[in-house]
């Protein structure tokens, strides 16, 4: 076995290995625990919790909500997503990194602060409303705060950076030629892109959907600033479990859960990303 | 822990390893991760290292940021460390729970002190837990001027030594937009108004457990300190929950709601509507009958230096830093209004007893309370989600 | 060309999206009223001055962009180094290696954080700017790691092999070949480690040692009293230094090269 993809893996699996592997392995027994009262726990190895996890309906519909929600976040951050990414990298325009700056902006003002400020956009004495008013468009103020549709919002406006961003790198790597010369061989300009363009930039679209998925799955603080009662993912459990009832090993339990449901999701998309490269190898 | 710097930690270091507490190697790794943060951090740190080498003892403070903390600053911890020479290191916390997660995975209170602490339930479950301390009431003389009558509960838990000195109170009634509900409806309705249908999408609340739990009673005409049927106050707050826009989980987003009417009514905190008042906005305020009122404590924790921090207690609640602190959040100060005159920014606080009984408000009751915690949070969380 | 200028105006739409809470943000920085958004009720520079008395903010502020840049620093090496492996090695386990080092944005990062701190207790280490440093670390690894594994798998393995066989060694292949073909992707992840650092809230709150505050940790304690318009004044100082100082500069540069001609 070769020794140098290992040395070059070292330094990120040794601070991985101490950071998370092994914390979360403390986690994994704690799931074992009983919780007795509130940030009282008794060291037990039983499966109360595990039991709880798969019997229950709530946690399941939890589950499902979770993912449907991701998948929708996903599929819009990646249609919102990957034109900007594509004028970024084929424009002219000299200051580009102008334009991949704007993009991280949004984080020098704090997550909080941004997501309560779409209550100042979308609420009723919001800056949209107040427009289609003074248009005449409406009479009253639409109701347009605390669904679902806003967590979306929400989600879309943080994630839509990484989408942008993954896609650029990969797009930006493409040989420029290529697009002309296959216009030259008679491809009309989208089926150009569709053949030639959209397949390189596949590997950054991949990265952009797993992180945007994943990052949308293991959310909390989202819907419960911009959702309604009805409104909430696996990880607001979670944040139920660990701070609210301070039970830990419940919360343990959800973790575990959401680790290995998100896990299975990055497995999948590391075997398609391998034979992504496989095909490129038969081209 | 006190903020101690490489050689001071080299030194303990060395001396566990005399002891035999570490074998050489862990030594050696140690060393190397001191050393590591010393030189990583190095320039950082250099800030807080002075304010360490320079102070006798350090005190760790942890509220609730903003206001509170430039008050305190100016009023009570700059003066405190002119005239001792001692360090308080005050920082921000989310809450409670967040400081009970951190002392409960560390295994220990160190780099914990003073917490700015909420309500008797949660004195009761820092002293069951085994962090309580045990002041000594005659380094605080200023303990004097707090209501007897706000001591009560916190001496009621720990008969013989306090481990806190109240500080604050206030209420969380019910705050209602002037344009949309009129007084008298509100009053006639109480704690109902927040059942209003009429009222369906306009309606928020509070989205803590023990909150919906306490309303819950009162919309179902229960005692709320001595609840029998649970499931009646459950239910109270499935329908509450099927009108509510929004439950909100922190002050900012109270006001936010309230002041650009996304809701007209909701549960509230005292202080906060006084905020929205103050700036013009056409909130009103009620108590309704058996309304929750409540109450902060600066809690010590054990391990602490207790001279220091009984001083550092006793300046807090001297009467101008009270005081300014009072205005600042705008919850009225423990101190008794018959022996400390208060000003009429604080006089005109919702909440506000000029008694000094506190006859009024009615507290939770930590003995019916904290054995259910566990049951009603979790019941609650449930609830909320659509069970 | 009309395609092209559909693309733009998107591209433009979506920007719009993005400011648009930032926006109402720097908007608010200059409304007089200390809450309460929209109409603007005055305008006023009072929360610049309160911004600049605040210390506590003001070092906070300077904590947070020590703690971002060595963040970034720190992940996008040990990352570039893990994607190189993964992307122009094969061997066996790499799905495994992959979840690893993508494990830390599937654990909530509540329970990480609790994690680490009863890990720590086991060594009997104190919580430190390292641990924090080192935390902040592996929370970015993924983001850098998957995006500068998207750029390498298309940079042709050709190039460097071209290279190889001239004679170079593998580590002046990777420098003179590899990392520029790369630089794109290390700008963006060192991007993304730098704001993932600047704006984590969650894990920063258990990690960091007693009395260290970042700004987003500074924030979050103001949450029960209102949040103050000195955050917002706070945003628009930094949105101005980021994009305001280097655009200044160019211009400055192009006019002065332009009245020497």
């Amino acid at each position: 076995m070769e020794r140098r993809p290992w040395i070059l893996l070292a330094p990120a699996l040794v601070t991985i290995v101490m950071l998370v592997v092994v914390p979360m392995s403390f986690i994994l027994v704690y799931s074992f625990y009983e919780n007795i009262d509130l940030a009282v726990d008794r060291v037990a190895f039983q499966f109360s919790n595990w039991q709880a996890l798969f019997l229950d309906n709530y946690y399941r519909i939890a589950i499902w909500k979770t993912l449907r929600l991701s998948v929708i976040v996903t599929v819009l951050a990646a249609v919102l997503g990957y034109i900007p990414a594509y004028f970024i990298a084929m424009t002219k325009f000299r200051q580009r990194w102008l334009l991949l700056l704007l993009l991280i902006l949004p984080f020098w003002i704090s997550f909080i602060i941004r997501t309560l400020s779409w209550i100042h956009i979308l609420g009723n004495q919001g800056a949209l409303n107040g427009l289609l008013q003074w248009l005449g468009v409406i009479d009253a103020p639409l109701q347009m705060m605390f669904t679902e549709a806003t967590v979306i919002v929400g989600f879309l406006h943080v994630f839509l950076p990484y989408m942008i961003l993954n896609v650029y790198v990969s797009l930006e790597g493409i040989d420029r030629n290529l697009e002309p010369a296959a216009r030259t061989l008679g491809a009309t300009p989208w089926q150009a892109f569709l053949e030639v363009t959209l397949p390189l930039s596949l590997p950054g679209l991949a990265a952009g959907c797993l992180l945007v998925f994943v990052l949308t799955g293991g959310s909390y603080v989202t819907p419960l600033i911009l959702g309604g009662p009805s409104d909430y993912l696996f990880g607001n459990l979670i944040h139920d479990a660990v701070v609210s009832e301070l039970n830990w090993p419940m919360g343990a339990t959800l973790s575990f859960t959401l680790l290995v449901l998100l896990g299975a999701v990055v497995v999948a998309y590391s075997r398609l990303m391998g034979l992504n490269q496989l095909s490129k190898a038969f081209r | 822990m006190k903020k101690i710097d490489s050689t001071k930690r080299y030194e303990i270091l060395r001396e566990r390893m005399g002891n035999g507490d570490v074998d050489r190697r862990t030594f050696m790794g140690l060393l190397g991760a001191a050393g590591i943060t010393t030189g990583v951090s190095g320039g950082i740190m250099v800030g807080m290292a002075q304010q360490a080498r320079a102070a006798g003892t350090t005190l760790n403070f942890e509220g609730w940021g903003g206001v509170v903390s430039e008050a305190l600053r100016k009023n009570a911890f700059d003066p405190y460390e002119a005239a001792t020479g001692n360090t308080v290191v005050d920082s921000t916390f989310g809450g409670e729970n967040e400081v009970l997660t951190k002392i409960k995975a560390a295994g220990n209170t160190d780099g914990h002190n003073i917490l700015h602490s909420s309500g008797v339930s949660w004195y009761q479950r820092w002293v069951d837990a085994g962090y309580g301390s045990e002041l000594n009431e005659a380094n605080i003389p200023n303990l004097a001027n707090v209501m007897e009558a706000i001591i009560a509960p916190f001496r009621a838990i720990t008969p013989n030594s306090l481990s806190a000195v109240p500080y604050d109170y206030g209420t969380t009634g019910i705050a209602y937009n002037t344009k949309y509900v009129t007084k008298e409806e509100a009053e006639a309705l109480g704690a109902n108004l927040l059942l209003k249908k009429e009222l369906k999408g306009k309606i928020g609340g509070w989205g803590d457990a023990a909150n919906r739990a306490w309303y819950g009673a009162l919309q179902s005409g229960q005692d709320p300190n001595n609840i029998e049927d649970w499931d009646a106050v459950w239910d109270k707050a499935r329908e509450h929950r099927d009108l509510v826009l929004k439950y909100w989980s922190s002050g900012a987003e109270l006001m936010d709601l309230l002041a650009k009417e996304e809701i007209y009514v909701t549960e509230a905190w005292s202080g906060r509507v006084a905020a929205l008042q103050e700036q013009g906005h056409p909130i009103a305020y009620m108590d309704p009958k058996n309304g929750l009122a409540w109450m902060e404590s600066m809690f010590v924790l054990k391990g602490s230096p207790m001279a220091e921090a009984e001083e550092l207690l006793n300046f807090m609640l001297d009467p101008a830093t009270s005081i300014a602190v009072a205005e600042g959040q705008k919850y009225p100060s423990s101190l008794d209004p018959n022996k400390v005159p208060m000003t009429d920014a604080i006089k005109a606080l919702p909440a506000y007893d000029p008694t000094g009984k506190l006859a009024n408000l009615v507290f939770r009751d930590p003995v019916t309370w904290n054995p259910l915690e566990k049951d009603y949070t979790a019941a609650w969380n449930r609830v909320a989600k659509g069970g | 060309m009309r395609a092209w200028g559909l693309i733009r105006l998107y591209t433009i739409l979506v920007y719009v999206f993005m400011f648009a809470p930032i926006a109402v943000v720097l908007m608010l920085a200059f409304n007089n009223s200390q809450f309460g958004g929209f109409p603007i009720e005055g305008f006023s520079l009072r929360w610049f001055y309160k911004l600049a008395e605040n210390e506590a903010i003001v070092r906070a502020f300077k904590t947070s962009l020590s703690l971002g840049l060595l963040t970034a620093l720190v992940a996008t090496t040990i990352g570039i180094l893990a994607s190189l492996a993964l992307v122009r090695y094969e061997f066996r386990g790499k799905d495994l290696i992959t979840t690893m080092l993508i494990s830390p944005v599937l654990v909530p990062e509540t329970v990480l954080a609790v994690g680490l701190l009863i890990f720590l207790r086991w060594l009997h280490m104190p919580r430190s700017f390292l641990l924090l440093l080192l935390g902040h670390s592996i929370i970015a690894l993924p983001f850098v790691v998957l995006v500068v594994q998207a750029r390498l798998v298309g940079i042709k393995k050709e190039y460097e092999e071209a290279a190889r066989s001239l004679g170079a060694s593998p580590f002046q292949t990777f420098l003179t070949i590899t990392l520029p073909l790369l630089l794109p992707a290390v700008f963006a992840g060192a991007l993304f480690a730098f704001t993932i650092s600047f704006d984590n809230i969650t894990a920063t709150i258990f990690w960091r040692p007693t009395g260290m505050e970042t700004v987003p940790t500074q924030i979050f304690g103001m949450l029960r009293n209102s949040v103050s318009p000195e955050i917002n004044a706070l945003g628009f100082v930094m949105i101005v230094i980021t994009v305001g100082v280097p655009l200044l500069a160019g211009a400055l540069a192009r006019y002065f090269a332009r009245k020497k001609t």
